[in-house]
C-alpha cells in the first residue's frame, strides 16, 4: 500500500475503516438533510404506489359493481321480455276485435324483438364453452317458440280461437318452459361468474392489505434506518471531534510545556544567582528568548487557524511576484532550516506571472509546509521549494503551482485525505514521538482554499512527499475580493 | 188426398212454420246491417266521379308473403272475397281482410271485384254464414295500416290496400297477370285529395 499515488485533497478517504463508518463518517460531514431527502424520496415514492394500489382495488370493487348490477338487469330484462311476448300474445285471445287484436300482435313483435337482441348481446359477451353452448340453445329454442307463437298468432287472428289455444298448449307451453329454463341457466352462470369476480375482488383485497401492510412496515423500517444512521452519524462525528480535540489539548498542553519547563528553569537559576558570569546570562537570555518565540509561534497558529474557521471572512487579493514570495518564505523559515540542520533548495522558473493572493497567508501556507518538511523530512534532511507554471490540457485556466518536496517518510495513501482534517495525527507520528497540533496542514489548505486555489500532495511512503500550492494568475492591476468558500468577486482598479 | 194432405199437412206447416222462423231470422239479423248499410249505400251511390279534389289511384290485393300465390285470376278474386273459396292452394284457409263499410276502398272491391253493393255483399255473407256455405266472415280493420299488420300476421290472409300504403311486410298479387302499374289493371279507387 505504499505506492506512489496523487490525491486531491477533496478525493473519497482510503484510509482503513468499515463500509458503515465510512458511509455514516461521510454522510456526517456533507449533511443529515441528504439522508432525510433519501427519506422523503422512498416515503414519497411508497405513498405512491400504496395510492395506486388503492385506486386499482376501487376500480376493480366498481367495475364489479357495474357488472352485476347491469348483468342482472339485463337478465331481469330478458325474462321480462320473454314473458311479455308469450303475455300479449294471449292477450290476443280476450278480445274479437282484430285491431286490438293486431295491436296485440304488434305489442308482441317488440318484444320478441328485444328478445332476440338481449339473446344475441349475451351471445356476443359469452366467456367458455358452457356460455356459447348456452347462448346458442337459447336461440334455438327461442326460435322454436317463435314459430310456435306466429301459428298461434295466426289462428287467433283468423278467429280460429280453439285452434289458437290447442296449439299453444300443444307446442307453445313446452316451447317456452324451455326457454324458461334455459333463461334461469343465463342466470345461474351469471351468478356463479358474480361469485367468481367476487372471490376474485376478495383476494386482490387481501392483496391490496397486505402489500399496503407492507409497504408501511418497509417505510417504517427505512425510517428507522435512516434516524438511526443519522444519529449514529452526528454521534460518531461528535466522538470523533472530542477525540480530536483531545489529542490537540494533549499536543497544545506538551508542545507549551516544554518551553514553559525551559523557561521556568531558566527563570529559577537566574533568580536564585545561579548565574554569575556574563556569557551565562547571555546563553540563558537566547533561551528564553528562542522558548518565548515557539510558544507565540504556537499561539499564532492557532489563533490564526480559529479565524480560519469563519469561512465568509473575506480575504483581499492582489497581484504578488512569486519571486516576493519565495523570498519571504526563505527569510521566513532560515532560521528553521538551519536550526534543523536541513539545506532549502529553491528552483523559480524564469519570468513567472504574478499571482492572485495574499502575500502573508501564502507566505504563511507555505512556511507550514517547509516546516512539515523539516519534522518529517527524514535523513535526507533536503527541502525543495520549486515553483514554475503549469499549462492544462482543458481550457481551465493557467496557474502558478509553488511546491515543496522532502525525501522522507512520506504518508500512507489510507492517511491522505484524513491528513488536511484539522487536529488528526498519524498514527506512525505519534509512534516516532513527533509533536505537533495537527493544524498545520488543515490551515494550509484553509488558506489556499480562501485564496481561490488549492492544496495537493503526491507522496510515497518511506520515499517522500511533494506539497503544491495552486494559485491563480494575476491579470493586470486586479485586485479582488474572496469569501473564505472560494467564491470571488472581481473588483478592478485602474 | 185428405189423407194424404192430411198426413202432408204436418208435414207442410212444419216446413212452412220453420220456413217462417228461418225468414224471422234472417230479416232479424238483416235489419242492423241494412240500417248501417243505409249511409253506405247513399255514399256508394254518389258519383266519385263528380266530387271535385279527388284523384284515382290504383288499388293493389295484398297477401302474406309466405303466400307461395303470385297471380290470381279476376273471377277467382271474386271468388275469394265472396267467400266462395275457402282454402288456397297450399292448404292454409283463406282470411278475408275488408275495410269499415263506407271507405273508398271498400267501396271499390265490392263494386269492381264482386258486383255488388253494401248491402248485397253483406246479404250475401249472412245467407252463406248461415247456411255453412261461407266458413269464415271477412275481418273489419279500421286502418291501411291495420290490414297490412294483420296479412304480415296471418299467413292465409287476402286483403286490398291502395299503392300508397303498401311496403315490404306484404305480398302485392297480380291480377290476372297485371299489376297496378300496367294498362288495362282494374282496380282503382277514388281519393279524396287532402287540402
Amino acid at each position: 500500500m505504499s505506492g506512489k499515488i496523487k490525491v486531491e485533497a477533496d478525493r473519497p478517504s482510503q484510509y482503513p475503516m468499515p463500509l458503515v463508518d465510512r458511509w455514516l463518517s461521510a454522510a456526517s460531514r456533507h449533511n443529515a438533510v441528504l439522508l432525510l431527502f433519501v427519506v422523503c424520496c422512498g416515503v414519497t415514492v411508497i405513498g405512491a404506489m400504496v395510492i395506486r394500489d388503492m385506486q386499482l382495488a376501487d376500480t376493480e370493487a366498481q367495475k364489479m359493481y357495474e357488472s352485476s348490477v347491469d348483468g342482472l338487469q339485463k337478465i331481469g330484462e330478458l325474462q321480462y321480455d320473454a314473458q311479455e311476448t308469450r303475455r300479449t300474445t294471449l292477450y290476443a285471445l280476450t278480445t274479437s276485435d282484430s285491431n286490438l287484436q293486431v295491436q296485440y300482435a304488434d305489442q308482441t313483435r317488440d318484444a320478441d324483438r328485444r328478445v332476440r337482441n338481449g339473446i344475441g348481446e349475451y351471445g356476443r359477451q359469452a366467456k367458455g364453452s358452457e356460455e356459447l353452448a348456452l347462448a346458442d340453445r337459447l336461440n334455438r329454442d327461442w326460435t322454436a317458440y317463435l314459430h310456435v307463437r306466429d301459428e298461434v298468432l295466426a289462428s287467433i287472428l283468423e278467429g280460429s280461437t280453439s285452434e289458437a289455444v290447442n296449439l299453444d298448449l300443444a307446442g307453445g307451453v313446452p316451447a317456452f318452459e324451455r326457454v324458461r329454463q334455459d333463461l334461469n341457466e343465463v342466470k345461474r352462470l351469471y351468478g356463479e361468474d358474480a361469485s367468481r369476480e367476487q372471490a376474485s375482488l376478495a383476494e386482490s383485497s387481501r392483496r391490496s392489505s397486505s402489500r399496503i401492510v407492507g409497504i408501511l412496515s418497509f417505510t417504517f423500517l427505512l425510517s428507522a434506518a435512516a434516524i438511526w444512521a443519522i444519529q449514529r452519524s452526528q454521534m460518531l462525528g461528535r466522538m470523533q471531534l472530542a477525540k480530536l480535540q483531545m489529542e490537540f489539548v494533549a499536543s497544545v498542553s506538551h508542545e507549551l510545556r516544554t518551553p514553559l519547563a525551559v523557561i521556568r528553569s531558566a527563570a529559577d537559576n537566574i533568580a536564585d544567582g545561579l548565574v554569575k558570569n556574563k556569557d551565562t546570562l547571555f546563553r540563558y537570555g537566547a533561551v528564553l528568548q528562542h522558548q518565548s518565540r515557539n510558544m507565540g509561534e504556537l499561539v499564532d497558529q492557532i489563533l490564526l487557524f480559529a479565524s480560519t474557521e469563519d469561512r465568509k471572512k473575506r480575504v483581499l487579493l492582489r497581484p504578488i511576484a512569486v519571486e516576493q514570495i519565495i523570498e519571504t518564505v526563505i527569510s521566513d523559515t532560515e532560521t528553521l532550516i538551519r536550526d534543523s540542520g536541513f539545506t532549502l533548495e529553491v528552483e523559480i522558473e524564469p519570468d513567472l506571472p504574478r499571482v492572485l493572493g495574499d502575500l502573508h497567508g501564502i507566505a504563511q501556507c507555505l512556511r507550514n509546509l517547509v516546516g512539515n518538511a523539516t519534522k518529517y523530512g527524514g535523513a535526507d534532511r533536503r527541502v525543495v521549494l520549486r515553483a514554475c507554471t503549469f499549462f492544462p490540457k482543458d481550457k481551465s485556466p493557467r496557474e502558478i503551482r509553488i511546491s515543496v518536496t522532502d525525501r522522507g517518510i512520506g504518508i500512507d495513501s489510507s492517511e491522505v485525505v484524513r491528513i488536511f482534517e484539522p487536529f488528526y495525527r498519524s498514527p506512525r507520528v505519534h509512534a516516532s514521538q513527533i509533536h505537533g497540533t495537527g493544524l498545520g496542514l488543515a490551515l494550509a489548505k484553509r488558506i489556499a482554499e480562501s485564496m481561490g486555489g488549492s492544496l495537493t500532495v503526491l507522496s510515497q511512503l518511506s520515499a517522500g512527499s511533494t506539497f503544491t500550492l495552486h494559485l491563480q494568475i494575476a491579470q493586470g492591476e486586479d485586485i479582488q475580493v474572496v469569501a473564505g468558500e472560494g467564491r470571488h468577486s472581481r473588483m478592478s482598479m485602474t | 188426398m185428405d189423407s194424404n194432405s192430411n198426413l202432408a199437412s204436418p208435414s207442410k206447416r212444419m216446413h212452412a212454420r220453420r220456413h217462417l222462423i228461418t225468414s224471422v231470422l234472417i230479416a232479424t239479423m238483416l235489419v242492423p246491417l241494412l240500417q248501417e248499410d243505409s249511409a253506405g249505400s247513399g255514399r256508394a251511390g254518389a258519383s266519385p266521379a263528380a266530387d271535385q279534389g279527388t284523384v284515382t289511384e290504383p288499388l293493389v290485393i295484398v297477401v302474406n308473403r309466405s303466400n307461395p300465390v303470385n297471380d290470381l285470376a279476376f273471377d277467382e278474386l271474386r271468388r275469394i272475397f265472396l267467400g266462395n273459396r275457402s282454402h288456397w292452394p297450399n292448404g292454409r284457409r283463406i282470411t278475408l281482410v275488408m275495410r269499415e263499410p263506407g271507405e273508398p276502398e271498400r267501396r271499390t272491391v265490392l263494386h269492381e271485384v264482386c258486383g255488388m253493393n253494401e248491402d248485397q255483399f253483406k246479404n250475401h255473407f249472412v245467407h252463406g254464414l248461415f247456411t255453412g256455405e261461407i266458413l269464415v266472415s271477412p275481418k273489419i280493420l279500421s286502418s291501411p295500416v291495420g290490414v297490412r299488420k294483420f296479412v304480415f300476421n296471418v299467413p292465409g290472409a287476402i286483403g286490398y290496400l291502395r299503392v300508397g300504403d303498401v311496403d315490404d311486410s306484404v305480398k302485392v298479387v297480380r291480377i290476372d297477370e297485371l299489376l297496378p302499374d300496367d294498362k288495362g289493371y282494374k282496380l282503382h279507387t277514388q281519393v279524396q285529395l287532402a287540402n
